[in-house]
């Protein structure tokens, strides 16, 4: 019977650690079982982006049935910019038949991003209506419309939310919103500006939200100043504080890696003293060879036995 | 000195604030060149359509004028400002077919008004001053 | 209105190239509004393909003529009796302008000269928005009175994604963020409690349906 080791983690009342692991753009399984090695045993689970920034990749899906068959926890990024209603209930069900235990629902990133800028943008549902649609797959047993399943999907559901996305006020309501359509865990967009952060961790906790929804706070390391720089300004709803682009600055070229691993650690620690955080993601997209260090570093090994 | 005018047809509108004796004015010029030289006064500069200015080339003018109000000066505060961005969208439409964005000029009067368009037509085309 | 904007003066030149007697017929109520196929884009155009005929020496004649309305067979009936002097009817209606005069004149070549885009409002002199897209099942009074379907770029129903930036959309930096708006709209009217909701998913087959969508009246039939 294979489970979600993600959820049982959290159960656990241990402090969850998933990555982020980024397809080839190409056909070749090879580097998919290659990354998920990279990361066994460094964290609980393995998210898998769907065609991220539009840009055509090996699926999701059968990423992560690659890294199932690898004996990891795989974590299914579904965004409904490229499927309709019924590709998406379809793929749900093939998730959970393919052992895929962990799904995180999101809209997408607008197509007109990647390298297909002239295909059909399809948003068919958005996140919230794909939750509550996967919620009712599970627990009631039933398609959109009504229709009974033959049998349901096993699935731990989550969502994403950006602590730093506009309009700031309205971010613990869309996420209070997230948990009422059916979200379990949540992971964030990646955190450097840990006051704003606490603020908002202190609203979704006012409201009462941690104790229906597991918050993995989003971390991605810095390898440059131009990362740092290129994130602030052109990467939508992420706030990089001046102050560490600063530190990033103090250092030679050389060193700005293992500083950028350093701020992380950092991060990461303050983070496990916030109240409602109850794990961290880390996306550290194309250097996931850093992920093992950085998770050690933070005093994060061992991971519970799956 | 050959006059320009006298090889192609130059076709001028104008802002009628700039010489409230216009009428009167711009005879000279259009007896001693003929059909070279055509005069259109327009109530103020930015009623300029870009169809006035495609309709002369079509009709055979080599190059076409807008003459407006010195800046700040139009009598209907904005009219010269329009006036320009009339005649820049008549270019594109110029340039769709081939023909260069130069067979269109707007220009401003020099100030202080009224000055004579007799005047200020010998001055922009090079032509001697009248008898 | 409907909004359209011309076709590149090339790719009209090159549809009406092979005749010698065109027909420019523009329109006066949406595309005139939106100066794309009013009277006065019908004389440009005119006076365009009259000055490059001459340049090339092509003998091919152009004459222009505006309906009030090209999508009512009443106006487009002005053109029947005069239709076989030409050989091909270039069109400044929109897409449904265009396609009703081609069921009035089926034997005669009709070719549009624009390309018909929303149902937009005048923002201001000269700068034309998308507002609606037809989805047959308005709900813009659950948004604010903003359409998300048109004017969030994701079509979201059930708040903004993480790429809204300072009340701009991640897709277009020059349009503004339409959750941004219609959260701004309800918390100043005292209504934002209204998004806790979930808006459940659209019904689409509204919009797209079996293909074209009909409105029949019995009452308004002959």
């Amino acid at each position: 019977m294979i489970e979600s080791r993600l959820k049982k983690v959290l159960t656990m009342g241990r402090f969850a650690v998933t990555a982020e692991c980024g397809p080839p753009k190409g056909a070749d399984p090879e580097v998919v079982r290659k990354k998920g090695s990279l990361l066994k045993g460094f964290v609980d689970s393995v998210n898998v982006t769907d065609n991220q920034t539009g840009v055509v990749r090996l699926s999701s899906l059968a990423s992560c049935a690659i890294l199932r068959r690898e004996g990891l926890d795989p974590v299914l990024q579904m965004v409904t910019r490229d499927r309709n209603r019924i590709a998406l209930q379809s793929d749900v069900l093939g998730a959970s038949a393919l052992g895929i235990r962990n799904i995180l629902c999101l809209s997408g990133d607008h197509q007109g991003l990647g390298n297909q800028p002239e295909a059909k943008g399809v948003f068919d549902l958005d996140s919230v209506q794909l939750l509550k649609v996967v919620r009712e797959m599970r627990d009631k047993g039933i398609v959109l419309g009504g229709d009974a399943l033959s049998s349901v999907p096993d699935l731990f559901i989550g969502a994403v939310e950006n602590p730093f996305g506009d309009p700031m006020s309205y971010r613990a309501a869309r996420l209070a919103k997230k948990v009422r359509a059916g979200a379990e865990f949540v992971q964030t967009q990646c955190v450097y500006n840990l006051p704003r952060f606490k603020a908002f961790m202190t609203e979704v906790t006012d409201k009462g939200l941690d104790k229906k929804v597991a918050v993995l706070a989003g971390i991605t390391p810095l390898k440059s100043v131009r990362m740092a720089e290129y994130m602030a300004k052109s990467v939508a709803g992420i706030d990089v504080p001046e102050e560490v682009i600063d530190r990033l600055k103090g250092v030679p070229a050389g060193q700005q890696r293992a500083e950028g691993i350093r701020i992380a650690v950092e991060t990461i620690e303050a983070l496990k003293g916030i109240k409602g955080v109850r794990g961290v993601h880390i996306m550290a997209i194309e250097w996931e060879e850093a992920v093992p260090e950085l998770v050690e570093k933070a005093g994060l090994l061992p991971r519970p036995e799956g | 000195m050959e006059s320009r005018t006298t090889r192609f047809s130059t076709t001028i509108f104008f802002c009628r604030q700039i010489d409230p004796d216009e009428n009167t004015n711009r005879r000279a010029l259009e007896k001693e060149y003929g059909g070279a030289i055509r005069f259109f006064p327009l109530p103020c500069s930015g009623r300029i359509e870009a169809q006035h200015l495609l309709k002369a080339i079509e009709a055979g003018a080599e190059k076409v004028y807008l003459v407006t109000c010195p800046e700040g000066a139009c009598r209907y505060c904005e009219g010269n400002v329009r006036a320009k961005k009339r005649l820049e969208y008549a270019q594109g439409l110029l340039k769709e077919v081939g023909l260069p964005a130069e067979r269109l000029q707007v220009t401003r009067a020099a100030g202080p008004l009224p000055v004579s368009i007799d005047a200020l037509t010998r001055a922009l085309l090079g032509l001697p001053k009248s008898a | 209105m409907i909004s359209a904007e011309r076709k590149p003066f090339e790719e009209i030149k090159a549809s009406i190239s092979r005749y010698k007697k065109v027909l420019i017929v523009g329109c006066g109520t949406c595309v005139a509004e939106c100066a794309a196929g009013g009277e006065k884009e019908v004389a440009l155009l005119a006076s365009q393909l009259r000055i490059d005929a001459s340049r090339e020496g092509s003998k091919i004649e152009f004459k222009e003529m505006t309906l009030d309305r090209q999508c009512v067979y009443e106006f487009i009936d002005q053109v029947t009796p005069v239709a076989d002097k030409y050989d091909v009817i270039l069109s400044l209606g929109c897409g449904a302008g265009v396609q009703a005069m081609a069921e009035v004149l089926p034997k005669v070549h009709i070719v549009p000269a624009l390309n018909t885009t929303a149902i937009a409002e005048t923002r201001e002199a000269g700068v034309w928005l998308e507002d609606c897209r037809g989805c047959g099942d308005c709900k813009l009074d659950s948004f604010a009175d903003i359409c998300p379907i048109t004017r969030c770029a994701k079509g979201l129903f059930n708040g903004p994604c993480g790429g809204s930036k300072e009340g701009r959309c991640e897709a277009d930096p020059d349009s503004p963020c339409a959750w941004q708006l219609i959260l701004t709209r309800l918390e100043e009217t005292g209504r934002l409690a209204s998004l806790d909701e979930i808006y459940p998913p659209a019904n689409w087959a509204k919009q797209q349906g079996k293909g074209p969508r009909k409105i029949v009246r019995e009452d308004q039939r002959a």
